[in-house]
């Protein structure tokens, strides 16, 4: 299977080629940007700013798009991005039900289970469970706030700042951040936390 | 029938969500030229994703279920027939190894579309290097890209609703390409944000002229949606276009 796809695609990017729609140059290009430039750690240097700069997180709460763009990060599905703040008594998910919509140039492309049948069906439904089976239980008067990014904004979460980290600097907590934190799936754990 | 697509609150599809240890960003490296490819793709078709998705829904579904990537393979393969940049047999052909040379365009749009391909492709080529930049300037990515790429336009239209109103979603799902999810539909919310106005996706995916809509962030209780499986001190918020939204 894989292999007729592989072909399936040479084939097709060589008849684009020739036909003069495609160049493959810039193709390497893209692939290259998305494997090294873009991912998470783009986000992370988002958030640690907006834990450890007041005024940046508040410009970050109004218009996540340009607060992003601060740091030279945009593009593609990243037109209008909202920022949502996990606090004590609200936590924030994100899925996309209809699609897969994420926003790329702070979290890089999405991971395989966020594009599954299964992410995409079940954590509208049964949110909670879902996060308790993925490692992240809430108690029960924490109130979930799942987004269903169906439309052209693409959301990020400001997760909670975790406790212990008062001595550290942008760069350090920006390392403690992960891609599921972002998207709601995880919360961010103290320096030296261990899984669990 | 819903839209195979459509997977909010399917049970048919419910499972446990697997996560893959240090996961690659590109499985195999044909995913990875494919999505090079669709960044010169979309543009060249419509502009904007729209018509990218709904070529992607009209698969069967087999097809559509097969694999994220696969089903981008697909809905291209579809759409770039369908608009005459490749004739009907053709990369059947060059898989086959049947057919050397690349064959005309098919459609008098398409070859108009690319008469100045040359120097369309170039063109094109230096807007993606530029945005392919680690880091870009930041007026470019506030303010040039975000119009650029993106599906906001001005609208003379006053909202019809405002924070805080209650709507409902209208109780019938349009029959094409929409962005109105199933389980919404018919159900109460609240509106908690004005999006502004944006193109509307069910009539630019097929190319049918529309004025821009505005879009709402409405909030749904899970009582309201779920009823009796509904978990506790949960919502769910979507983003819906105003034609939509009912009064309540």
């Amino acid at each position: 299977m894989t292999d007729a796809a592989a072909q399936r695609v040479e084939a097709l990017e060589s008849l684009l080629v020739e036909k003069g729609i495609v160049d493959p140059a810039v193709v390497d290009k893209i692939i290259e940007h998305f494997e090294a430039d873009v991912g998470p750690l783009n986000g992370a240097k988002v958030i640690a700013r907006a834990w450890t700069d007041p005024a940046y997180r508040k410009r970050l709460l109004a218009d996540a798009t340009k607060a992003i763009a601060e740091f030279g990060f945009g593009g593609p599905e990243g037109q209008l991005i909202v920022a949502v703040e996990n606090t004590p008594s609200v936590h924030n998910v994100v899925v996309c039900t209809l699609c897969s919509c994420y926003p790329w140039p702070v979290l890089g492309l999405p991971p395989s289970w966020y594009k599954s049948p299964e992410y995409r069906s079940r954590m509208v439904a049964r949110p909670r469970t879902v996060l308790a089976e993925m490692g992240l239980e809430l108690a029960d008067d924490v109130r979930i706030r799942v987004w269903d990014s169906s439309a052209d904004a693409r959301y990020l979460v400001v997760p909670e700042r975790p406790p212990g980290t008062d001595g550290l600097d942008e760069t350090d907590l920006a390392r403690l951040v992960s891609r599921d934190a972002m998207i709601g799936v995880a919360r961010v754990r103290s320096p030296g936390e261990t899984d669990g | 029938m819903a839209a195979q697509s459509d997977m909010g609150g399917r049970t048919e599809f419910f499972g446990p969500v697997v996560r893959e240890p240090n996961e690659p960003v590109f499985h195999e490296p044909w995913e990875g030229r494919l999505f090079g490819l669709s960044w010169f793709l979309i543009p060249l078709i419509r502009g904007q994703v729209d018509a990218v998705r709904d070529a992607q829904e009209r698969l069967p579904r087999e097809v559509y279920l097969s694999g994220y990537y696969r089903r981008w393979l697909a809905g291209f393969e579809t759409l770039l027939v369908e608009s005459g940049y490749l004739g009907p047999d053709e990369l059947d052909a060059r898989v086959a190894g049947r057919s050397s040379a690349a064959g005309p365009l098919q459609t008098s749009r398409a070859k108009r579309a690319l008469q100045t391909s040359r120097a369309r492709r170039a063109l094109m080529s230096r807007a993606l290097r530029v945005m392919t930049r680690p880091v870009l300037p930041r007026w470019l990515a506030a303010h040039v890209l975000p119009l650029a790429l993106g599906g906001s336009r001005p609208t003379l239209q006053r909202p019809r609703f405002s924070l805080s109103d209650r709507v409902r979603v209208r109780a019938e799902q349009a029959s094409g390409h929409t962005r109105q999810p199933g389980y919404v539909t018919g159900k109460p919310g609240e509106v908690v944000a004005h999006l502004g106005s944006h193109v509307f996706p069910d009539a630019h995916a097929v190319g049918r002229r529309a004025r821009p809509q505005h879009l709402y962030t409405v909030s749904f209780q899970a009582d309201d949606l779920w009823g009796g499986t509904a978990e506790p001190g949960t919502e769910v918020l979507v983003d819906l276009f105003e034609s939509y939204l009912e009064p309540m």
